[in-house]
């Protein structure tokens, strides 16, 4: 996405604008709820709470009626994300099929010919919603007074970092332009930009300036900061700011999006309620959204959770609800009527790979074999996918490596994704026989160079799906084929904890970033940490940080990965795109991950839907960063009568 | 009397500061901290967090500090009076546990009630019809309800409700009601729902402590005291009330002590099962997330109540047994 389909944007916005004569009386409308408060004076009429352009959302199927509270539910503070996808705060956001991204709080961007400056247009009478108007200060109160304050933000965002690691310049033309200047090609600005709404107790890139500043140091004297942190128990003023600064902790803070809390995360429900200054409207004027308020409901424990789901308890709700729920959610759908279910798979990856630890140390045997390429071909073989698919993912999906699903652009081409997939364990026994491993103890486990049985553990978490299911399968195929598979079940944060410190020997998740190898987390990147990774080869990590000190030098593939996301970044989309599929071919190549089943709806991918409920769109992107169901544009969802 | 009290009560404050740092201690003992907990759960919602923000969150948070200056802090929070922030809640423990605590106080004292209203009566029946039909249906019960862990009697109860009446009974408050200012209706609907966890939290108790009394009662319908009564004219009900099950009594009121902390702890699984806003999930919520203040401020509090329920089943015995006298 590009400068192009931008500009086509822009230029949408502003005909919209001309079409609509600028003259007529009450050119929007609004709901019914704020009726009382308008005639009341309390509240400045529709017309002068929208912005001069406003956003115009398309429906989905059509036109809403406004009302009804859309029952969700959550699991606790560290659910956050769900009010985060629920909402999609944005300046921009991804469209419906994530291939594009659309502006939403901003008119607008464009950049120079070299991508090396953006500017932001603003839209003129936007309103927070308390009423203040939302201008260029709000954003530059991010980047001078919290981005830039060390206490807040100890290191910069990547995203906003010139080469030498220095910020890029951020400056306000006027009340509703912003420019950003890089010393670099800063060519997927736009998909950082659609997610700078201030997920994972991070900062939004832009914050109601009007009402911060009385917490922050450059315009509240320092004690008296400190005065108000230990007032409210916090051990600094630091705390104190984000407390304040995120939405989902204060009802207080004003906010952009078409909901505002009225209660907090922490609470046993967490509601949002329309926020009268939305800046979108329907192609009729209606301003948005149609639902008065979301209800999020805290649950203990998942399963408690999902029971409500098959009782018909939810409105609409894909995020903790099991793929194993799906048979039983099909049942009632038919029998009770009260909802219906949908399936938005992800982008492609593979719901469940097997990642070997290519820089393990504590047994240098079988640490040699997982780096030796030919081993992992031959553990790939020697899986049958097909029953995983049947017994684990409910027939759903189909045997894949980990790259993008075959309707993305950066889709390698169908030999990449089914390489190495298919069951023969005659080809993996013969592999396995030429890398040497001929010798074998009474039950007929190979012997490695040492003369120990090759035993491999697997790691795996019950984070999402039925992983321990999936490795028991794996585990009784490799034996079949002479390699002892152990399966230990962990706990995740002690799993988390042992990959960082390279203790893993393999693992089980899954690889969802196969749609965002550039930005974000990717998992494919060696330079990411393997925090956020999976246990690929945290050595690896160690020397690239440590700027070859420590650690594993990367093998070569694997440099010409890191050299492709860096091309990448440089790159218009068509480069992007060439350099995507070069760098799925080599992913796929080198089996560093064994992919057996994707494109099923694992990850939240299964959706119950209220019957009542309309606008959903029946197929979906279905991705974090497009923040799913956000990037449906939830504002325009609305309930029958 | 008073003086032992007194020297109980002034051994509770040593008593809490040896329990506080024993607690900190275990509670540090597995791999990671809050952050890893966080990113391990962002990452099984699809989410990830980049290592410079963690780190950055660790200072903020003040985890990179050693052990020892993280206890001093935790103390320290401790004295203030709230009991520190929630790490996982950024808001102060004392207000998370006392929106809880009246509900669980109410579910307990429930569950307590009606173990004691039923066990007591049961087991004097079962002892003094001994081998009769009621007795063997009262032990068959029994067995039962021990032997059946109570989250999974709160599982089947839910499942059947669900699949034949089709309620799901999950919470203590219809869905209208959960976030409603307190009212009659609020109550009344609060009335509706807790009865079922109250009977599931008390069944396994009722059925040891009929298992008790009947075993007790019987111990002392045999010996001599009982037979010269009789012989002397008394009348039976009397007779057993009076004196052998005031005897009887004495085992179930020294389990008071350890009673008080496990209808809090006790209720964990069934309280997460049914969802209850109870003081046990928001435990088992911070054990996982390692969210060790919120954790430790509660731990602290059951080890309070374990002291504390101690010393009152003390001086109920007693006060009920006048053989017993305190030694000091």
């Amino acid at each position: 996405m590009t400068r192009l389909a931008m500009t086509i944007a822009l230029l949408a916005c502003a005909l919209l604008n001309f079409a609509q004569p600028a003259a007529a009386q009450s050119k929007y409308h609004e709901a019914p709820a704020f009726d009382d408060q308008v005639k009341a004076g309390k509240l400045p009429p529709v017309d002068q709470r929208l912005p001069e352009q406003p956003l115009v959302v398309p429906v989905v199927e059509k036109v809403g009626e406004y009302g009804g509270v859309w029952r969700r539910a959550f699991l606790g503070p560290a659910d956050a994300n769900n009010y985060v996808r629920v909402v999609y705060d944005g300046l921009f956001r991804f469209t419906p099929d994530g291939a594009e991204i659309e502006p939403k709080l901003a008119l607008g961007a464009k950049s120079s010919e070299d991508y090396k400056v953006w500017t932001i247009l603003l839209r003129k009478g936007a309103r927070w919603s308390d009423g203040a108007p939302f201008t260029a200060d709000d954003i530059l109160f991010w980047y001078k007074d919290v981005i830039q304050n060390k206490d807040l933000t100890p290191s910069l965002p990547t995203w906003i970092r010139n080469t030498d690691g220095s910020a890029a310049k951020v400056e306000k033309l006027d009340d509703y332009t912003v420019r950003f200047t890089y010393d670099r090609p800063a060519t997927l600005f736009l998909q950082e930009m659609a997610n700078q709404d201030g997920p994972d107790l991070s900062y939004a890139m832009f914050l109601p300036a009007h009402y911060l500043k009385q917490f922050n140091p450059d315009y509240t004297p320092k004690d008296q900061l400190d005065h108000m942190a230990q007032a409210s128990s916090f051990r600094s003023w630091t705390e104190l700011f984000a407390q304040k600064a995120t939405p989902t902790s204060n009802p207080e803070r004003p906010t952009m999006a078409a909901w505002m809390p009225v209660s907090r995360v922490s609470d046993p429900v967490f509601t949002i309620r329309r926020n009268p200054y939305y800046i979108g409207v329907d192609k009729d004027g209606n301003q948005l959204p149609y639902i008065d308020e979301v209800r999020f409901t805290y649950f203990a424990d998942q399963q408690a959770l999902n029971l409500q789901a098959i009782a018909g308890n939810f409105d609409m709700q894909a995020r903790h609800i099991q793929m194993t729920n799906y048979p039983v959610l099909k049942e009632q759908e038919k029998s009770t009527g009260k909802y219906h279910v949908l399936i938005w798979p992800t982008f492609g990856g593979s719901d469940a790979v097997v990642a070997f630890n290519t820089t393990y140390q504590a047994d240098p045997a079988i640490g040699k074999l997982m780096a030796t390429k030919d081993f992992r071909i031959a553990l790939s073989y020697a899986i049958n996918r097909d029953e995983i698919k049947e017994s684990v993912f409910l027939g759903l999906g189909e045997a894949r490596q980990a790259v993008p699903a075959p309707s993305h652009p950066y889709f390698p081409g169908k030999e990449w994704a089914q390489k190495y997939t298919e069951f023969d364990r005659d080809k993996a026994n013969k592999m396995l026989d030429a890398l040497g491993l001929t010798k074998r103890d009474p039950q007929g486990i190979r012997l490695m160079d040492n003369g120990k049985p090759a035993t491999i553990e697997i790691s795996v978490v019950p984070a999402f799906g039925a992983w321990p299911d999936v490795a028991q399968l794996i585990a009784q195929d490799w034996q079949a084929v002479g390699i002892r598979a152990v399966v230990q079940i962990r706990e995740r944060a002690l799993h988390q904890k042992m990959r960082e410190s390279n203790e893993l020997m393999t693992e089980i998740w899954n690889e969802d970033t196969t749609a965002f190898p550039f930005t974000g987390g990717s998992k494919l990147d060696p330079r990411n940490s393997p925090l956020q990774t999976l246990t690929l080869g945290p050595l690896y990590y160690r020397w690239l940080n440590s700027g070859g000190k420590e650690g594993v030098e990367p093998t070569e593939p694997l440099k010409r990965i890191m050299a492709l996301i860096d091309t990448a970044r440089r790159e218009g989309r068509d480069g992007q795109i060439k350099a995507a599929q070069e760098l799925f071919q080599i992913w796929a190549d080198n089996v560093f991950e064994i992919g057996t089943v994707g494109l099923t709806p694992m990850v939240q991918g299964v959706v119950v839907v209220n019957s009542k409920m309309h606008n959903v769109p029946t197929t979906l992107g279905n991705d974090w960063p497009l923040r799913t169901p956000g990037n449906a544009r939830t504002e325009q969802f609305f309930f029958a009568k | 009397m008073t003086r032992y009290i007194v020297q109980r009560l002034l051994l509770l404050p040593f008593l809490l500061v040896v329990y506080s740092f024993v607690i900190f201690v275990i509670m540090q003992a597995p791999p990671g901290d809050f952050l890893t907990a966080y990113v391990a759960t962002l990452s099984a919602t699809g989410t990830s967090i980049t290592a410079d923000q963690i780190q950055a969150l660790r200072h903020e948070y003040g985890l990179d500090q050693p052990f020892i200056v993280q206890y001093l802090y935790w103390v320290q929070n401790l004295l203030s009076g709230h009991l520190g922030l929630s790490l996982e809640y950024q808001r102060p423990n004392a207000e998370l546990i006392g929106a809880q605590l009246g509900l669980t106080l109410a579910l307990a004292l429930m569950a307590f009630v009606l173990t004691w209203l039923i066990a007591v009566p049961a087991g004097i029946y079962s002892a003094t019809h001994q081998r009769s039909v009621l007795d063997h249906v009262i032990t068959v019960i029994n067995y039962v309800g021990v032997a059946t862990p109570n989250f999974m009697l709160a599982l089947i109860l839910m499942w059947i409700a669900f699949a034949y009446f089709g309620i799901s009974i999950t919470g203590l408050y219809s869905p209208e009601f959960v976030d409603a200012p307190w009212s009659i209706a609020r109550v009344v609907n609060l009335l509706e729902h807790i009865w079922l966890p109250a009977i599931i939290l008390g069944i396994a108790g009722t059925a040891r402590l009929t298992r008790i009394m009947r075993a007790n009662l019987l111990d002392e319908l045999n010996k001599p005291y009982v037979v010269t009564a009789r012989a002397k004219g008394l009348r039976e009900w009397r007779l057993v009330l009076r004196y052998p099950v005031r005897l009887a009594l004495n085992p179930l009121i020294s389990t008071i002590g350890w009673y008080l902390p496990q209808l809090f702890s006790g209720s964990l699984i069934v309280a997460t099962v049914m969802n209850l806003p109870n003081i046990g999930p928001l435990l088992l919520r911070a054990l996982i997330n390692q969210d060790m203040y919120l954790a430790g401020a509660i731990l602290l509090i059951y080890s309070f109540l374990t002291i504390v329920g101690t010393l009152l089943s003390d001086i109920a015995l007693a006060m009920m047994d006048p053989r017993i006298r305190m030694e000091t």
